[in-house]
């Protein structure tokens, strides 16, 4: 297991580094000028050669190339992250500030996706292509097409029209104001929520099928055990393998899905950060934020590797 | 073989069967075998016909403002309303149809494409290229799809080659770990090992030999793909980093429905999202007939 561990992490460590040359290939190198970016092509056109090369400087965008790689490493080393170009804020204190309101969003989702998920899946694989198969199969079809934040949309018209209710847009933590917080976090943790569920019921389903099949099942009925109990206690923990897998491939779902999802819902989270630095051409503000979020998909994946590799002996042994 | 085809005295005989015809038949088999797919095909189809041919269409120019019509609810002259300035809603959806499938099947194409080549190479010459390959793939899938298509596009300036290519850089690692193993297992055939005996180059058993074998998992792979480019697309524009505006795409459409007021008129959220969704679904049941179709061992995996 500590073999596995070690080959586990320094796999991470490698994919960390990666990941952070993708992001600085991608915003600093590729042929986009950064001013382009932050003044907009007319913007731009408007600046004296000199007041470009001078904005340059400020910036840092003249040194060489692997100098200001080796300058963003020392920013996010000392856990500043750097500067946001239009806020006062710096990107530590945006991660601090409206980070919390997104991971409850993404682990909420989690939780709805498996509570709604798995039931689902088990009913379908108990009697597939019944009645209540088919329609959860279609369902999870449907819900694979639709796009989260559209269906987020739909859902704050549906609220205001019959309801004339409308969710609060303030942060408040979970600590301070429980019931306000629930009130920011539930309908984005729905939409994401019922995106992933569509992907676990499949795969519950397709597992549960497979394991099923299995003669250790065969035996557990053959001893005259009940089929609630056989899917219980011995079909359903190994057909739940593949499935928390899944769960952390899904978190690039979440992750990604937040940022639209946020802005259909005008949550103050960190997606709808991410939105604002589009939309504001804040390239280091997004450098920062991408790079922060691909981490965080790294290290679940990582932590989710390593839960499999304990539950499962067998892939440890590799 | 002309011979035996040729027309006897009298008699008149079934004509030698063309391509045309063959590919006939074979859509009849997959309507027959699987009829759900075919239907959801028939709708993938009739949306594209109705993309190409929007400009004939009798429809309101999607860009023409009409200022005694503004945000009009669905009425008989606008049958899906009028937007904050103006704009026909129904003519803006099938407009924007053109722009989201341009963008998808294009990036969907060029990026499953590369991703193929690059792990037919990988399969086929193994080695130091392939473990450096295998990482660089990795590194690009260390980031959930939606957020590198953003970057990149951000970088990259908004505009229509930029978002392909955007989202065709997202499609590369797919297209290059399926068919790297596809090919890791075919190079271990007994006809692949006959045409090396024979002295084939390095080019000639991976373009004549190989890459046939690849058509089948790439037509999947590319079918597949396309619901999500469709879906990356729309978020790129309701985020603001796709096509810029007055351009109507299906994304841009629900981003401009938020600036329509407090609260967006309905109509401008309803039948743009429709449009994402209804795509979506008929792709993505296409392409789950057409992988049954051409592989059932792939049912589920790809």
């Amino acid at each position: 297991m500590y073999s596995y561990i070690t080959r586990r992490l320094a796999y991470g460590v490698l994919t960390v580094f990666g990941v952070s040359v993708v992001v600085f290939v991608v915003m600093r190198v590729l042929p986009g000028d950064p001013l382009v970016a932050l003044f907009g092509p007319e913007g731009y056109t408007k600046l004296s050669a000199a007041e470009r090369a001078s904005y340059m400087a400020e910036l840092g965008l003249s040194d060489p190339l692997i100098v200001q790689y080796l300058h963003w490493m020392r920013d996010i080393a000392s856990g500043s992250f750097g500067h946001s170009f239009f806020r006062s804020e710096s990107v530590a204190e945006m991660l601090l500030r409206r980070g919390p309101l997104t991971a409850e969003i993404a682990l909420l989702s989690v939780v709805l996706s498996w509570v709604v998920g798995i039931p689902v899946a088990i009913v379908s694989a108990l009697r597939p292509n019944s009645w209540g198969d088919n329609i959860a199969r279609f369902l999870s079809i449907l819900f694979l097409a639709v796009p989260g934040f559209w269906v987020g949309m739909l859902i704050i018209l549906a609220m205001l029209f019959w309801f004339g209710y409308r969710p609060p847009l303030t942060n408040v933590s979970l600590l301070e104001n429980p019931w306000e917080n629930l009130q920011v976090v539930i309908g984005p943790a729905f939409v994401l929520g019922m995106g992933q569920a569509a992907y676990i019921a499949r795969m519950a389903r397709s597992a549960l099928l497979e394991v099923i099949r299995e003669d250790y099942v065969r035996t557990a009925r053959a001893k005259g055990l009940s089929g609630r109990l056989v899917v219980a206690l011995h079909a359903l923990p190994n057909a739940l393998l593949p499935v928390i897998t899944l769960s952390g491939i899904l978190m690039g779902f979440v992750l990604a899905g937040s940022i639209p999802v946020e802005r259909a819902f005008a949550t103050p989270g960190l997606g709808f950060a991410m939105y604002s630095a589009v939309s504001e051409r804040d390239v280091f503000v997004m450098q920062n934020l991408v790079f922060v979020y691909a981490i965080v998909f790294v290290m679940i994946n990582m932590v989710i590797d390593l839960t499999i590799a304990w539950l499962d002996p067998r892939i440890r042994y590799q | 073989m002309s011979d035996i085809t040729a027309p006897l005295d009298g008699i008149e005989t079934i004509a030698h069967p063309g391509p045309w015809s063959r590919a006939g038949r074979a859509l009849r088999t997959f309507a027959r075998r699987s009829p759900l797919s075919a239907f959801w095909g028939c709708i993938a189809a009739l949306i594209i016909v109705i993309a190409v041919a929007a400009p004939a269409l009798p429809l309101y120019p999607p860009l023409k403002s009409d200022f005694r019509a503004m945000t009009k609810p669905p009425t008989e002259k606008h049958v899906f309303g009028t937007d904050q300035i103006g704009r026909d809603t129904l003519s803006r959806v099938i407009h924007g149809s053109r722009a989201s499938l341009t963008i998808a099947v294009s990036a969907v194409v060029l990026g499953t494409t590369f991703g193929a080549f690059w792990g037919l190479a990988c399969g086929y010459f193994g080695g130091r290229f392939d473990l450096i390959s295998q990482r660089l793939m990795e590194f690009l899938q260390s980031f959930p799809d939606l957020i590198l298509a953003m970057a990149i596009a951000m970088a990259l300036g908004a505009g229509f080659g930029t978002v392909i290519v955007a989202i065709a850089i997202t499609r590369i690692p797919f297209g290059g770990r399926v068919i790297r193993s596809v090919v890791l297992s075919l190079k271990e055939m007994s006809y692949v090992e006959a045409a090396r005996g024979l002295g084939a180059s390095h080019a000639r058993m991976m373009l004549r030999h190989i890459l046939p074998q690849c058509v089948a998992p790439y037509l999947i792979l590319a079918t597949t793909h396309l619901g999500v480019a469709i879906i990356i697309e729309a978020s790129l524009g309701f985020l603001g980093a796709g096509i810029p505006p007055p351009t109507p795409t299906w994304g841009n459409m629900l981003a401009d429905s938020l600036n329509a007021g407090l609260v967006p008129p309905w109509w401008l959220v309803l039948f743009p999202g429709a449009a994402i969704t209804l795509t979506v679904l008929s792709f993505n049941l296409l392409g789950d007939g057409i992988r049954d179709a051409l592989d059932p061992r792939l049912r589920g995996s790809v």
